[in-house]
């Protein structure tokens, strides 16, 4: 297991460890008992611990309370009251003398007493069997709730680096199922406990009343250990085909459906059909091998204990006539046999659930170890209350692994509330140098400075205050539009919220809306224009009143209107901020104090939109392909694709 | 109920195993009330040979046991059989279930899945399809525990005596409401957990989806105590239905004693009396659960029936869609399509639309001529392409393709000789050669490195470690939006078809390579039709002629020069793709 979550050791000062992101993705070992893995989970019941005391406690009253229904009937009902034998040596727990006094004390018939007795002990095991059951669970969704609010607040701190790399599925099933696995893993033992300490009342009392007749019938429990030992071993192979196929199936109907044009367009119908037969008729095989194997281990088991009962009588037989045991005796133990083989065959069961879960908690753990972080200043810069904003980046370069170099050497320095256009083609290094400007990242090779000071010795969070992205893909959450202008921040009022809507030509569209700023809007805001978002984007950040400015210009279409209504609404985000933009509008660019041209990671020209035209460099090159006011058959020379 | 008589064929397939399944059934419960007589025939025959009477029947004790141990085995033997009867047809349901499944979505077009989407065709294809089956294979069981169990617990307790039958029988009807009470509250409770688990994988997906503006903005902290309540809440949805499953499992066993009480007085009173052995007692008790047994599970199994009714349905509505596009043709038209298009006054509107996409198109594409299509989102551009390979039936007006109406074509034919590029790029998790030559997955390799060469997609390929061989899609490589689409391009070009019709496939490629792509294709295609959408004028320049698409209609049309000479909507986008100048109309470009 050591091999498989990623050593606790934080990553080394100087050397950024070459992650293995593919981990995160990788199937664990699973299928091993833990103990180790087991404890871990435990210790979030720590503090509910004194609910498991009592769940315990009132579990073991109920399991001897539902031994007592038992006796009452054996012992009570047919050995004092039947046969009239009441000086018998079996055990009966002092509960004729209780029926004998009873009877004195009420004047009622015995069999009348021993029904109230039966009744109360029923009511008992039902009662605190519920309570018991209710403080278990209790603790259990408690501690749960608290790992899953843990592991979700670890993965909140996780930098881009990881989440470029682990798809937010892996990542979800890590909050979702795999907690949910172990819900599972718990209930269970749970109820493991439940069962098994009325298997152990009754095992005394077996013992007690004939020894020898118990040994016999605890030679049929390994017999049903062996076959769920047998039944696992030959099923976890059967399983894990049976889960393939299935997946199988699934992958393969959902991937023709998402491309059913394509599949129809390339007349592949019948050949698709034909393949579908094929997983669908490999999933029917492995089901029914699963079938047979399934069917005759359940009715092995409940066989057993019908075989014990025979077993229970021919013995009994022989004790009663020697006067070893009574009849209620033998009654006994036929009434015992169900308590001594369910929480065998359950254990069998829960087995199954138990290595299941060992691999959520695996996957849960590793995600809590993922220690993967941006690295934090350990005597960080204070920041003036209000910055100036003049961005440096000197001698930068990155690579988002070892043998890749996005930024190489870049160099420019911005001067306060001046606005630089970032020009070049896909995979220029654009985006990573706003990304390192943010934090997101770290950088070994270069530096640089906010207002002079080095970024690393700034706060990864302080630098964000400082700093508004507006991201191309930026991200709508499901809430009211005010909830995605402030972000839920409590910080920024609703009236912040609706003045910064307002600077930036995002009011007039809210307040159209049926519920204005408290309209809901849905994930990815796809009930909202392209250009309406770019706006709500806008008014985010300017509510958060940041003193620079990161804009990736969307590249999408927007119509005549909102098009003016943003290029307004940028200008005054940028006012009296310093702006750096990804550039793709020939407005933005050209309102821009400088033009930096980058090229795989190089900055390639420098200067105004003008001297850069009049340079004839690779700048006019880029602008003549897009704006074509050349012929487009030039290719430029060295511009290599993506 | 209804519904699931559409079952019947399904499982009159395999009628043999469910009569296997029933009589199985009906043997292992004799064996079973056989087993528990055995275990009262022997009490009774230990109670004779305490008070030194003659043994019931005679029978010794070991004679007792060996018919215990016989009709445990034989239970044992039936009982599997006839699980594993049951459960088979479940599985072979499935299966045909499955396949239908399959086909029925094999001729269904763009409304099919516009009115069920492919998330919710994998939930009938997994969900749906599942029920049935839990339903053939427990649900069945269900039903002859329903049946036989009474019918050979109350033979036998009437049997043994009568009035205490009747005693217990009040219980029943107490118990069979309590048991569909829980299971109705059993249902809300866990649709509630359903609902608040989702609203918490929900919430998951979400802030991590966006875990780039949280971070930018440093609002961690507040999603983490935003993420606190909708956690909190799950939990207490959880903790509800796990109280209201408790009290089922505490009420349950409660009214069971409740019977056992009145067995234990009054059976032990009828004992007393010599009405009835030690051995009936016991035996009475032993059939009280046998009694109870379906009641105990009745909730479960109306549950599980209303699901899988509903299953049926959701199952059915994809059987009973008819194909949308009728394959039906009449043997007239040419064995070799050239690529002469005449489009007819041709109206389409989607279904439930307002607004048709393409209302009275009148226009003609010669064969051999290059076609750019040009509009903005919305103007019919797509909807236009896909009536050229009938993935779309015009509601009004006719296409003609070679001087015969399209229809009369056979779809294989259409399709296989006119190969069209859709908007979106979709490869399938299969390898990269398996992706370009989908529609042939014999052809040779070369073949395949040409079409790439062609699609500007050699050098991509080449940094892959396994080259053509890379698995792409989920489990694979995953490709950039221009890798995809030149992928998806060199599908539609690998197989040299009369007609080419590419959608908007430069969208994410560079200016340049588009420029190389194109320049190339120009010499591929000489002499053949080829149709495409593009946004950027320096696409469309390349082709013989131009039509400008706006709200469905055809507005202009005619060579590069003649429309910008024309000083209409063409020339005016030109000039704003040349200009970047405020655009008046909409620009889908830089």
């Amino acid at each position: 297991m050591n091999q498989t979550i990623p050593p606790n050791a934080g990553p080394k000062k100087d050397d950024k460890p070459d992650r293995d992101h593919a981990m995160f993705d990788a199937e664990l070992s699973g299928n091993v008992l833990n103990f180790q893995l087991l404890k871990r989970v435990l210790t979030w019941l720590v503090p509910y611990r004194l609910s498991l005391w009592v769940s315990a406690a009132l579990v073991l009253v109920a399991s001897f309370a539902a031994v007592l229904m038992e006796v009452v009937i054996s012992r009570v009902l047919v050995d004092y009251i039947i046969v009239g034998d009441a000086n018998s040596p079996m055990p009966d727990l002092g509960l004729i003398a209780l029926t004998q006094q009873l009877e004195e004390t009420f004047g009622l018939p015995a069999l009348y007493v021993a029904g109230g007795l039966f009744f109360v002990l029923m009511s008992i095991v039902a009662l605190l069997g519920h309570w018991h059951r209710l403080t278990l669970i209790d603790a259990i969704v408690k501690a749960l709730r608290d790992l899953r609010q843990d592991l979700f607040a670890h993965l909140e701190s996780r930098p881009s680096s990881f989440f470029d790399r682990v798809p937010v599925g892996r990542i979800m099933t890590r909050v979702t199922n795999d907690v949910e696995a172990l819900y599972e893993m718990l209930r269970g033992l749970g109820s493991l406990v439940g069962e098994f300490v009325p298997f152990f009342v009754a095992l005394t009392i077996m013992l007690s009343t004939s020894v020898e007749l118990t040994l016999i019938l605890l030679l049929l429990v390994p017999v049903v250990g062996s076959a769920t030992y047998f039944f696992r071993q030959a099923s976890r192979e059967i399983f894990r085909q049976v889960r393939n196929s299935v997946s199988g199936l699934n992958q393969f109907l959902q991937e023709n459906l998402s491309g059913m044009q394509v599949v129809q367009l390339s007349q592949r119908q019948d050949q698709n059909r034909a393949a579908y037969t094929e997983i669908n008729r490999l999933n029917l095989e492995q089901e029914n091998r699963s079938i047979n194997l399934t069917t005759y281990y359940g009715a092995f088991n409940d066989s057993l204990a019908s075989i014990g009962l025979g077993i229970i009588i021919y013995y009994g037989g022989g004790s009663v006539v020697q006067s070893e045991m009574s009849l209620g005796g033998v009654i006994l133990f036929t009434r015992f046999m169900n308590m001594l083989f369910t929480p065998v065959v359950l254990l069998g069961e829960q087995l199954n659930v138990l290595f299941r879960a060992m691999a959520s908690g695996e996957r849960i753990f590793q995600a809590l170890d993922w220690d993967e972080q941006i690295r934090e200043p350990s005597h960080p810069a204070t920041l003036p209350e209000r910055l100036e904003g003049r961005v440096e980046f000197r001698g930068l370069s990155f690579g988002y692994s070892k043998d890749t170099q996005v930024l190489d050497n870049v160099s420019v320095l911005i001067e306060p509330g001046k606005k630089l256009a970032i020009v070049g083609p896909t995979g220029s290094g654009k985006s990573t140098m706003i990304r390192l400007l943010g934090r997101f990242y770290d950088f070994p090779d270069g530096m640089i400075f906010l207002d002079g000071i080095d970024l690393q010795h700034i706060p990864s969070r302080s630098v964000r205050r400082r700093i508004g992205v507006v991201l191309q893909d930026f991200h709508i959450f499901s809430g009211s539009i005010l909830d995605n202008i402030t972000l839920s921040d409590p910080l920024i009022t609703r009236a912040r919220a609706i003045e910064a809507a307002k600077m930036v030509n995002a009011h007039h569209f809210i307040e159209a809306l049926p519920e204005g700023y408290d309209a809901p809007l849905v994930e990815r805001g796809a009930n909202l224009s392209q250009g309406q978002r770019q706006l709500l984007a806008f008014a985010r950040v300017l509510a958060a009143d940041p003193e620079i400015l990161i804009l990736d210009e969307a590249t999408a279409s927007i119509d005549t209107e909102t098009e003016q209504l943003i290029q307004e609404g940028l200008q005054r985000l940028m006012q009296g901020r310093t702006s750096i933009l990804i550039a793709h509008r020939l407005q933005t660019i050209q309102e821009a104090d400088h033009v930096m041209v980058l090229e795989l990671g190089k900055v390639r020209e420098y200067g105004t939109h003008q001297a850069l035209i009049a340079q004839g460099g690779l700048y006019k090159t880029l602008h003549d392909l897009q704006f074509q006011e050349l012929s487009a058959e030039v290719t430029p020379p060295g511009l290599v694709p993506e | 109920m209804k519904a699931l008589l559409r079952l019947v064929p399904y499982i009159a397939r395999y009628r043999w195993q469910v009569v296997v399944g029933f009589v199985g059934f009906f043997l292992a419960r004799f064996f079973e009330v056989s087993t528990y007589y055995g275990v009262a025939l022997g009490i009774d025959a230990i109670g004779a040979l305490v008070q030194e009477e003659s043994l019931p029947f005679g029978l010794e004790i070991w004679e007792i046991v060996v018919g215990i141990v016989s009709a445990v085995v034989l239970r044992f033997i039936f009982v599997s059989r006839a699980r594993r009867a049951f459960r088979l047809v479940g599985q072979k349901v499935s299966f045909d279930l499955r396949e239908q499944l399959f086909a029925s979505v094999l001729v269904q077009g763009p409304a099919f899945f516009g009115r069920i989407g492919v998330g919710d065709l994998m939930t009938r294809a997994i969900q749906d399809i599942s029920l049935v089956q839990r339903l053939i294979a427990f649900g069945l069981i269900q039903v002859v525990i329903m049946v036989y169990a009474p019918l050979f617990g109350m033979t036998a307790m009437l049997f043994k005596s009568v009035s205490l039958t009747v005693l217990i029988l009040p219980l029943l009807p107490i118990l069979y409401f309590y048991a569909q009470y829980v299971a109705t509250q059993m249902a809300e409770s866990s649709q509630q957990v359903q609902e608040s688990l989702s609203m918490l994988a929900a919430h998951t997906q979400e802030n991590l989806s966006g875990i780039r503006t949280v971070q930018a903005q440093a609002q961690e902290e507040n999603e983490i105590k935003r993420f606190f309540q909708t956690n909190n809440q799950y939990a207490s949805a959880f903790y509800e239905q796990a109280r209201i499953n408790s009290l089922m499992t505490a009420w349950t066993p409660w009214l069971t004693a409740l019977a056992q009480l009145g067995i234990i007085v009054y059976g032990g009173n009828l004992v007393l009396t010599g009405a009835l052995s030690v051995g009936d007692l016991i035996f009475f008790l032993a059939c009280l659960n046998m009694l109870l047994q379906p009641i105990r599970m009745a909730g479960f199994f109306i549950t599980m029936v209303a699901r899988a009714r509903v299953g049926v349905e959701r199952l059915c509505e994809v059987f009973d869609a008819p194909p949308e596009i009728i394959d039906r043709p009449t043997g007239e038209a040419p064995s070799a399509i050239s690529g002469a298009f005449v489009f007819k006054e041709a109206s389409f509107t989607y279904p439930g639309a307002v607004a048709p996409a393409l209302s009275d198109l009148n226009f003609s594409i010669q064969r051999g001529e290059s076609i750019g299509i040009v509009g903005r989102v919305g103007s019919g551009k797509s909807t236009l392409l896909k009536l050229c390979t009938r993935l779309l039936e015009l509601n009004e007006g006719a296409v003609e393709l070679d001087g015969v109406p399209i229809d009369n074509y056979a779809l294989a034919q259409l399709r296989s000789q006119i190969a069209q590029v859709l908007q979106d790029p979709f490869l399938f998790g299969e390898p990269l050669s398996a992706n370009i030559s989908y529609d042939d997955p014999e052809r040779a390799l070369d073949l395949i490195w040409d079409a790439a060469d062609a699609a500007a997609l050699r050098e991509t390929v080449l940094t892959f470690p396994e080259q053509m061989s890379t698995l792409v899609g989920e489990r694979g490589v995953t490709l950039s939006g221009g890798q995809k689409q030149r992928t998806t391009l060199a599908r539609g070009l690998i197989r040299n078809a009369p007609v080419l019709i590419l959608d908007d496939c430069f969208s994410a490629v560079d200016t340049e390579t588009e420029e190389h792509i194109l320049s190339r294709l120009k010499r591929l295609r000489a002499g053949k039709t080829t149709i495409l959408v593009s946004h950027r004028v320096s696409t469309l320049r390349h082709t013989d002629r131009i039509l400008v698409l706006e709200g469905g209609r055809l507005m202009e049309s005619g060579s590069h020069d003649a429309l910008l000479a024309k000083g209409g909507l063409y020339a005016e986008l030109e000039r704003l793709q040349t200009q970047g100048q405020r655009p008046d109309y909409e620009p889908e470009l830089v």
